[in-house]
């Protein structure tokens, strides 16, 4: 998995960051402030590629930047996996029976996502199932042992951006509603930018030698909440799924 | 590299499972007894069996936030005697649920005044908690119950923000303190809607909009969508936090009931909340019958 740091890096080198241009404010302790409630406004949560519509998931266009042809690079089993995924969705899809989603999938839910700051870990709390991530930005390396659902994310600031290294992911989550999936080698490289008072530019390297034959970048934008006392609700899955069993019945 | 460790207990996030159902009750477990004497926890901690209570010592006064706000920030176990199993005084041993004290400071006999017909609910719930008891089901708690929660909590204080992050099913509470109204009464919610505000060195939280499917405890204390809790949360030092909290739901009871505890400092503040992974390794539903939204047949070895 290690190996592959150096090929993100580059690559992340020559993908064009979206225009630098506006400087965040700062809090406290002077970082940039990405804080408020976001949420992106894409059908990458149902399917990352171009796609056309099917029955309860609209049409939408490739959020892929790298490779240039908007296409997961999965090698030729893997390929293949993934349309039996796609098949199977309705049963397989880990977020059918309310699991965490992981990341980046839980970045492009349809559920908006409230970012807090401090200065040893940006928080970042999704709607969806009270899913919650902690970037921890204190210099630490990841753990040696466990896997999560959530993964293990360590971050650190480059300029206006905020960089976050996301390893440690069990291999059950999948990256989409359409069955793109990974494995336990994923690794993941976020860029996350405040690139107008409004909008968060999103960005992420994924790498998993087991599954893609090289790594692949997404990107899109996430939009700032601006209606006013703009709070998240909550989704418990878990507890919808259960009512919904019981009224089957 | 730095230690990772839970509050309590060290919980792999997919092995977390079936410790939500049976851990917490006393004499459900073979080795319950005895496990959590000697930890330096408060009197009764022995009770808490696995659970942790920072011991109560003194700190150093009370710190401000960059925005001014008096300074929790940090990670906490509560000490609310035994109210995580029941709420109200229980001297009784119960199925599943050992004799203990509560957290109810008022009325002065430690029970909830419930009304006749609230009472016999409670009742008739007990009878069925283990597979009743929302947090055997993974659910979220609600207010006040969040404050005690199993495994402590850490504060964060972002400018207009108090939040808890819970260890327990990694669940979060953020409370704005920046004066706004509380949401639509139409919107029910397990967490419900929290507002708070300083008064001086007290923070205020006001909670309404629960959606009555949490309970107080594992005991059958239900919960309906007219409660309204008052919290009153008081840091005293850097190491230790004064709570109370009214509740009140005139549906359900004759007045409303004040609960009291106190949250010690973790000693580590150096450590990372691990990944509670409730839902995902839940096996409870592979032990409760159909008959209440189990999986196991109704002839299960768990047939009430």
């Amino acid at each position: 998995m290690r190996n592959h740091a150096a090929v993100i890096l580059s690559l992340v080198a020559v993908v064009p960051l979206a225009a630098q241009s506006y400087r965040a404010p700062r809090t406290p302790d002077g970082q940039p402030d990405l804080q408020g409630i976001w949420q992106a406004m894409n059908t990458a949560a149902v399917n990352l590629e171009d796609h056309i519509a099917v029955l309860d998931m609209p049409a939408g266009r490739s959020v892929i930047v790298d490779p240039p042809d908007g296409k997961i690079p999965y090698t030729p089993a893997a390929a293949k996996q993934q349309k039996e995924n796609f098949k199977n969705r309705a049963k397989a899809d880990p977020l059918n029976i309310c699991y965490i989603p992981g990341v980046p999938r839980v970045m492009y839910l349809p559920f908006p996502i409230q970012i807090v700051q401090t200065p040893k870990f940006v928080l970042m709390a999704s709607e969806f199932a009270h899913t919650l991530r902690r970037v921890f930005m204190d210099g630490t390396k990841h753990p040696d042992v466990a896997l999560f659902w959530i993964g293990d994310s360590r971050g650190h600031w480059e300029g206006e951006t905020l960089v976050v290294d996301t390893a440690n992911n069990l291999p059950d989550t999948w990256l989409d509603r359409s069955g793109n999936f990974h494995s336990d080698a994923l690794h993941i490289v976020e860029h996350i930018t405040r690139t107008d008072p409004d909008i968060l530019t999103y960005e992420a390297t994924l790498d998993d030698p087991q599954v893609f034959t090289r790594p692949w970048t997404i990107r899109m934008l996430l939009y700032r909440h601006r209606e006013p006392n703009a709070t998240l609700l909550e989704y418990e899955c878990n507890a919808y799924l259960e009512d919904s069993e019981k009224e089957r019945k | 590299m730095k230690r990772l460790n839970a509050l309590n207990l060290t919980i792999a996030g997919v092995t977390a499972a079936a410790l939500i159902a049976f851990a917490p009750i006393p004499g459900a477990g073979q080795e319950q007894k005895g496990k959590g004497k000697g930890k330096g926890g408060p009197p009764g901690a022995e009770q808490y069996g696995p659970y942790y209570a920072a011991p109560a010592k003194p700190g150093e006064p009370v710190g401000r936030t960059p925005d001014g706000q008096p300074d929790m920030q940090g990670f906490w176990t509560p000490r609310f005697n035994q109210a995580i199993f029941e709420v109200q005084d229980h001297p009784t041993a119960q199925p599943g649920i050992g004799p203990g004290k509560g957290a109810i400071v008022d009325p002065a006999d430690g029970r909830i005044p419930y009304k006749p017909e609230a009472a016999a609910k409670a009742k008739e719930l007990l009878t069925k908690q283990i597979y009743l008891e929302p947090e055997a089901h993974c659910y979220v708690s609600g207010v006040p119950h969040a404050a005690y929660q199993q495994f402590g909590y850490q504060i964060v204080q972002p400018a207009g923000y108090v939040l808890f992050l819970t260890e327990y099913a990694h669940t979060y509470r953020a409370v704005p303190t920046d004066g706004r109204p509380h949401i639509s009464p139409n919107i029910h919610l397990f967490r419900g809607d929290s507002v708070g505000k300083w008064d001086g060195g007290t923070l205020v939280i006001d909670t309404t909009n629960q959606n009555g499917k949490t309970w107080f405890d594992m005991a059958g204390n239900f919960t309906t969508q007219a409660i309204h809790v008052v919290e009153r949360i008081t840091p005293v030092d850097t190491n230790n936090i004064n709570y109370e909290a009214v509740v009140d739901d005139s549906t359900i009871y004759t007045q409303p009931w004040k609960i009291a505890g106190q949250l010690g400092r973790h000693p580590d503040q150096n450590m990372e909340l691990m990944e509670f992974a409730c839902v995902e390794g839940n096996q409870d539903l592979v032990h409760y019958t159909e008959g209440v939204g189990g999986k196991a047949k109704e002839k299960g070895p768990l047939r009430q």
